[in-house]
């Protein structure tokens, strides 16, 4: 899978590539407007990450050009500017997804893992796991070929954690997956123990496997 | 308040009232010792013409003293007194008595005591001229004085309105340029041309002024938002670095909760560099999109979200929400707006405490449990926080007030019955 990260600060793109290349995603950086101009029209990408802000041009424009020349890349806006207007504007155009700077890497491998699998069309939105399959597009979970009912937010967990797997996920990030902008206004992060442990719950009573570990006491990990 | 012109006038007034008040008696004594001068005079010319006339015609020492009686029986006004030997000085003064002619009236009168040579004689001579009173001159003195004093109060006044409309008019069209100015229109003014010196120095300064404060808080603007726009990209390289920091495979769990204490405290400088860009661009009014939105809707949604959070404290939640409550404003602040008074509730309410929560058309009131009441000089303002313990961002409130002005609404704190209360009317 090639991704394309277009982002003009070196550190951040290198973290990036770093965190993704582990997930046998093929990186390529374009750190200019010019630069990802010309990737962009030499080569296809599966997702495309893209910062607005370039120090030579505006990188809502790459998306038009993206879009007017029928491109199927899947394109996540990574942008400092949080502002509603950027966001509203990037998704009419067409981009796929929104994350605001600052974020976790596991967040945004979430998004790339659902965005890819969403975009295929070959029977591949359903990911598999042994006995566990899960629907991306219809949104629904079943073990061994029966059905569980999961809560909305329960489904996006399992779903960070599959997009996630054999990464170590903090307390404090599934916290800020779970709550988002609200995450370090409650001074207690148990919440996010009580959505994971119904999770774990319903899967080891549907007859899953224990894919779902503890790890240093707070922090869980997906095996798979 | 009184306008300037006002004060003048009444300065004016006080001025004119004390100089009227002081020429009433000046011009009083001025009259009188004209009258006085021009009488003792008269008495003069009188007695030389009575002397004159007596000795004109020439008759016996018998016959003169006869005339005599009978000159003192018909002019009672001018007596001929026989003298041994002449006065050495002729006596002024003035008397007051019964006037034989006009009944009971007292009147004043002026005497000249002068002594006269007939036939080689002395006799004494006494003229008296009646004057008028001291205090019928000072009564017709006073009412002419007054009369001048209202004429010219009434002209003050009305040349201070003519002059006010006129005079004034460029300080007046140059205060009205000053109260419509707004600062975050970044307009400066243009002044319209005067000709009186002290305008157009006033004009020049407040230009100067409003350019100054222009660029002040051009800069001072984009300051925030580019100091807050800049603070991101670190941020969000620290933050992916402690995320393959995580992913380390000898890390220990000693670490891990460096990490993570870490990562909560990247959060909490992300939540207020977020605020405060926001906060900024609410005071430059960069939000346009007021539409027609549902308030019940949005708090709803606001509460679904927070729902574990109020069981996760044990709080109960009383809720009396109207439906289809429509108000004029911008969706995003006013989600802001609801967060943050929910979560402040969530966060000083002590567990198992009260929260309630009112929608009506006209207002949304957040009552929950608590034990003193805060300082509302401090409520709304920034970083200044209830308590020391807690990671709030102490933007949450400010950002409320700036949303509910921004929106035209207001905020209101009360601390009643051992609960915190705050509104916001629409």
């Amino acid at each position: 899978m090639k991704v394309l990260i277009i982002e003009d600060e070196q550190e951040l793109a290198k973290g990036i590539v770093e965190y993704l290349s582990e997930e046998n995603y093929l990186c390529e950086v374009a750190a200019t407007f010019a630069e990802a101009m010309g990737k962009i029209e030499l080569f296809n990408y599966d997702c495309i990450l893209l910062d607005i802000t370039l120090p030579d041009g505006n990188g809502l424009q790459i998306l038009e050009t993206l879009k007017q020349e029928n491109k199927q890349d899947g394109v996540i806006i990574i942008s400092a500017k949080d502002s509603l207007d950027d966001k509203i504007r990037g998704l009419q155009i067409g981009a796929d997804d929104y994350l605001t700077k600052p974020f976790h890497l596991s967040e945004l491998t979430a998004r790339i893992y659902s965005l890819i699998r969403r975009r295929q069309f070959d029977n591949s939105n359903k990911v598999r796991q042994d006995e566990l399959e899960i629907d991306l597009l219809a949104k629904s979970v079943a073990v061994n070929g029966t059905a569980i009912a999961l809560t909305k937010k329960e489904f996006g967990l399992l779903i960070y954690f599959i997009g996630n797997k054999n990464r170590v996920l903090s307390k404090s990030n599934l916290a800020e997956h779970l709550s988002g902008d609200f995450a370090d206004m409650l001074d207690n992060h148990d919440f996010v123990y009580a959505h994971v442990k119904n999770l774990k719950k319903k899967l080891t009573d549907a007859g899953c496997g224990p894919y779902l570990k503890t790890v240093y006491g707070t922090g869980y990990k997906w095996e798979g | 308040m009184k306008n300037l012109l006002q004060k003048s006038l009444r300065q004016l007034t006080r001025f004119a009232s004390v100089l009227f008040a002081l020429s009433i008696p000046s011009y009083f004594l001025v009259v009188d010792w004209i009258w006085l001068k021009e009488l003792d005079e008269n008495n003069q010319l009188i007695a030389q013409r009575i002397e004159y006339e007596f000795n004109k015609h020439p008759m016996t020492d018998e016959k003169l003293t006869e005339n005599i009686r009978f000159w003192n029986q018909i002019q009672p006004v001018s007596k001929i007194i026989p003298l041994s030997r002449p006065m050495i000085k002729d006596s002024l003064y003035s008397v007051r008595r019964l006037n034989p002619y006009t009944g009971d009236e007292r009147d004043r009168f002026r005497v000249l005591k002068t002594s006269i040579n007939i036939n080689n004689r002395y006799y004494a001579l006494v003229v008296e001229t009646n004057v008028e009173e001291t205090e019928e001159t000072v009564g017709y003195i006073t009412a002419v004085t007054l009369l001048f004093f209202f004429l010219l109060v009434a002209g003050f006044w009305i040349l201070n309105r003519r002059l006010s409309v006129k005079l004034w008019q460029p300080f007046r069209n140059t205060l009205q340029q000053v109260k419509d100015f707004q600062l975050n229109k970044q307009t400066p003014i243009t002044f319209d041309e005067t000709d009186t010196t002290e305008f157009a120095e006033l004009n020049t300064a407040l230009d100067r002024l409003v350019r100054h404060s222009i660029a002040a808080y051009k800069s001072q603007k984009e300051f925030t938002e580019n100091a807050s726009h800049e603070l991101q990209t670190p941020l969000a390289i620290l933050k992916n670095k402690l995320d393959i920091l995580l992913q380390t495979d000898d890390l220990t769990e000693r670490q891990y909760r460096i990490a993570e204490e870490m990562n909560k405290a990247l959060v909490r400088s992300a939540r207020i560099n977020r605020n405060l860009l926001l906060l900024a661009k609410i005071e430059n009014k960069q939000f346009e999109g007021a539409t027609l939105l549902h308030v019940d809707t949005l708090l709803h949604q606001s509460m679904e979200t927070l729902y574990e959070h109020f069981n996760e404290k044990q709080l109960i939640v009383c809720h009396e929400i109207q439906a289809e409550v429509e108000v004029n404003g911008d969706s995003g602040l006013t989600e802001v707006m609801i967060n943050n008074l929910l979560i402040n509730a969530i966060r000083y309410t002590p567990p198992a405490g009260k929260i309630h929560i009112r929608l009506s058309t006209t207002k949304l009131v957040v009552t929950n449990s608590g034990t003193q009441t805060l300082d509302p000089d401090r409520l709304y303002k920034r970083f200044s926080k209830a308590a020391t313990t807690n990671n709030g961002s102490g933007l949450g409130l400010s950002l409320v007030q700036e949303i509910c002005k921004f929106q035209g609404w207001t905020v209101a704190y009360r601390f009643e019955n051992n609960e915190h209360l705050f509104s916001i009317t629409f």
